[in-house]
């Protein structure tokens, strides 16, 4: 039985964060996940079409799982700016 | 008390507020009240605090209760039947001095029962540009008038010296003293249909149900609060004003059944009017909450209870006086809406019985535009072009987000038709639409936002000016939920008619898209820029924000949507993997190989760092 804690996350019997749609584990419960997954970071201003065009500087960054590519999250950040971490206790 | 009573006062609170907005809208005679619905009416216990909020933009319900404690406190001992006060004062309570808080305190037999408020914003407040918005503001006391605290109505006595002073210090005197009357009609009826329902109950049992229903809403959300999962959800907003940065920071734990907004990190204030004082940004983050974990349970003080923030002094959610405050609204405020909304609907995400009303950001940028100058009509025209409330709505785990869809802090928010706005201003539209591709990609796509262009037209000066407070053009401000995109960022374009262009390819007066104008184009997003002979100025919302993978999207959807030009070929190829047929259905086959090679391609990517 696992338990929800995102869009895209459950929390699996074995205690790990794992992906909604092929459950593959990304690391143990309660911890920062987004360190396993496969990361895309690509300039926001070539996204998704031409009223993307004037953004300047800020980046997509996109989190995939490993195991089906699923898209897990996303986040726009500059260069410098950490991931944005989300803890959820089950 | 028996149930039925209970219900029926409870009703009855919200009809007051119902009939309260309605005549304050019959007397106001601005655009951005009747039309944008940039207003609100609510009721609050004798001692200031959150009876029964109403409707409009949603982070005043608490900073109006802030107005009525000011006032309390302030007035301690002269607080009479037949009193009106004003305060407009964003370090009181208020969040910028626009928006003038008019608040009553409503009595029976002598006694203070309880107190109603409201505010508009108002046509002008005497600040550096009409209309309020002042980017050249520098500290709040060049954004115009802005008093703590002031009694403007005396026993049912208007005090003139009072109103006089106000109107003398504003453009348009006429319409702010006919806005101001709005207030006070609102106020008026309010008091009149609370009065009528402590006549018919007694004041005892008003006072019974009041208390009741504040402990009601209190136990409420603390119980759907214990039914979601302890936890910590970040988010992050950016904003940029002429070369300068912003951010805020939010981090909202839940433990039990309490909730911590702390927003620790956000940038320093700013020598830009966008910062937001503290009631301001305690607001800000109740907008999107109402809504999305109340929406059954009465806005009033016992939501207010289980919440805490923490905002550092200093800060762009928490700034020293004087700093500029005037563009607070669609500032540092919004920035808190959207971080509010993307942290609640991540913790709503987390919970199967609650995920529904989860939500990817809407409308995550006012792309405000304050007109000023002579009409066709020869009067002085002021105010906002209301399609700063058109919005876009935010994907979410069922539908799509809505197409101009309004905002989530103000659920009555709407625009101006095209030719309401033509007749109050000397301008004409090239056109108005929806635009493709600005919706935040994901299985559920974010609502398209929309764009339009306009020029001056029968002016008598040759034109008209604006105020351009844009923020979001760089950046994306509607995030997107569960790795659904954010939706595209705003643009405002300057279209000189000017030297630069050559003969005969001045602005095409027929043009029907950007690219068809043939002047010379200029980004802006901040100041005050002319609207002269045949100038254009051309403005695009930002889209919503999407939800869920764009992969998971069904391809008939996105085949639709190119029908229907809210989503390009291009982008239904690149970004969602659906390759259409010559006649615009979804080749299936080339379709699959197509998401194939964008997962193949997913994997691919070098391992988060």
């Amino acid at each position: 039985m696992s338990t929800r804690i995102s869009a895209s996350l459950v929390v699996n019997e074995q205690g790990e964060i794992a992906c909604m749609e092929c459950g593959h584990a990304l690391g143990p419960a309660g911890e920062p996940w987004k360190q396993a997954a496969r990361l895309s970071q690509t300039p926001l201003q070539g996204a998704a079409g031409e009223p993307y065009s004037n953004a300047a500087n800020v980046l997509l960054r996109r989190f995939f799982c490993p195991g089906c590519a699923a898209l897990l999250d996303s986040e726009t950040a500059l260069a410098e700016d950490p991931f944005l971490n989300d803890i959820v206790h089950v | 008390m028996d149930p039925i009573t209970f219900s029926i006062i409870r009703h009855r609170l919200y009809r007051v507020i119902d009939e309260a907005v309605i005549t304050l809208k019959h007397v106001s005679g601005s655009a951005i009240t009747n039309e944008g619905h940039d207003l609100m009416v609510s009721l609050y216990r004798a001692d200031g605090s959150l009876l029964m909020g109403g409707v409009g933009f949603l982070h005043h319900l608490t900073s109006a209760a802030e107005a009525c404690k000011a006032i309390i406190r302030r007035f301690e001992g002269r607080i009479d039947e037949g009193d009106v006060f004003l305060t407009n004062c964003p370090y009181t309570a208020a969040l910028h001095t626009s928006d003038v808080y008019l608040v009553a305190p409503i009595h029976y037999d002598g006694e203070l029962v309880a107190w109603s408020a409201c505010f508009v914003h108002v046509y002008d407040i005497g600040a550096m540009v009409p209309g309020g918005f002042s980017p050249d503001s520098r500290d709040i006391f060049t954004e115009g008038f802005s008093s703590p605290g002031l009694k403007l109505v005396s026993g049912g006595e208007m005090n003139t010296d009072v109103m006089d002073t106000i109107l003398n210090m504003v453009r348009a005197p006429e319409m702010v003293a006919l806005d101001l009357s709005s207030m006070i009609a609102a106020n008026n009826v309010a008091r009149e249909r609370m009065v009528a329902l402590v006549d018919k109950y007694g004041p005892q049992p008003v006072d019974q149900a009041c208390q009741m229903l504040v402990d009601q809403s209190e136990q409420s959300l603390r119980e759907r609060l214990r039914e979601l999962p302890d936890g910590r959800w970040e988010s992050r907003q950016y904003f940029d004003i002429e070369e300068e940065t912003y951010r805020v920071l939010l981090a909202m734990t839940k433990k039990g059944d309490s909730l911590t907004f702390d927003f620790s990190g956000s940038s320093e204030q700013s020598k830009y009017g966008i910062n937001c004082a503290y009631w301001a940004a305690w607001g800000g983050f109740f907008a999107p909450l109402f809504p999305l974990l109340c929406y059954d349970i009465t806005w009033n003080d016992g939501v207010l209870r289980p919440i805490s923030m923490i905002a550092p002094e200093g800060t762009i959610v928490n700034c020293t006086r004087p700093a500029p405050i005037s563009l607070a609204t669609v500032g540092a405020i919004q920035s808190v809406n959207n971080a509010a909304c993307v942290c609640i609907s991540k913790m709503l995400s987390a919970s199967e019985k609650y995920a529904k009303e989860a939500t990817a950001v809407w409308h995550g940028s006012h792309f405000a535009i304050f007109m000023f100058g002579q009409n066709q009509k020869n009067q002085e025209a002021i105010g906002i072009m209301t399609e700063t409330f058109g919005g876009a709505g935010g994907g979410r785990s069922f539908a799509d987000g809505v197409d101009v869809g309004g905002e989530i802090p103000n659920p009555i928010g709407r625009m101006a038709n095209v030719e309401t706005t033509e007749s109050h201003f000397p301008v004409r539209y090239l056109f108005r639409r929806a635009t493709g591709d600005s919706g935040g990609p994901g299985k559920y796509r974010g609502g398209t936002s929309l764009e339009y262009a306009i020029q001056q037209h029968d002016s008598p000066d040759g034109g008209i000016h604006y105020v351009v407070s844009g923020k979001g053009t760089k950046f994306s401000m509607s995030d997107g939920l569960g790795g659904g995109y954010p939706g595209a960022p705003c643009n405002f374009r300057w279209v000189h008619n000017n030297d630069a262009a050559e003969a005969g390819k001045n602005v095409n007066p027929f043009a029907t898209s950007l690219d068809q104008m043939t002047g010379e184009q200029q980004s802006i997003s901040w100041g005050v820029f002319p609207l002269m002979d045949r100038d254009v100025l051309y403005v695009r919302s930002d889209g919503g924000g999407g939800y869920g993978d764009p992969l998971m999207r069904e391809p008939d959807k996105t085949a639709r949507d190119v029908r229907e030009g809210s989503v390009s070929k291009g982008v239904a190829r690149s970004v969602y993997g659906v390759v259409l047929d010559a006649e615009g259905g979804v080749d299936a086959e080339a379709s699959m190989r197509a998401r194939d090679a964008i997962r193949a391609q997913r994997l691919g990517q070098e391992a988060a760092e």
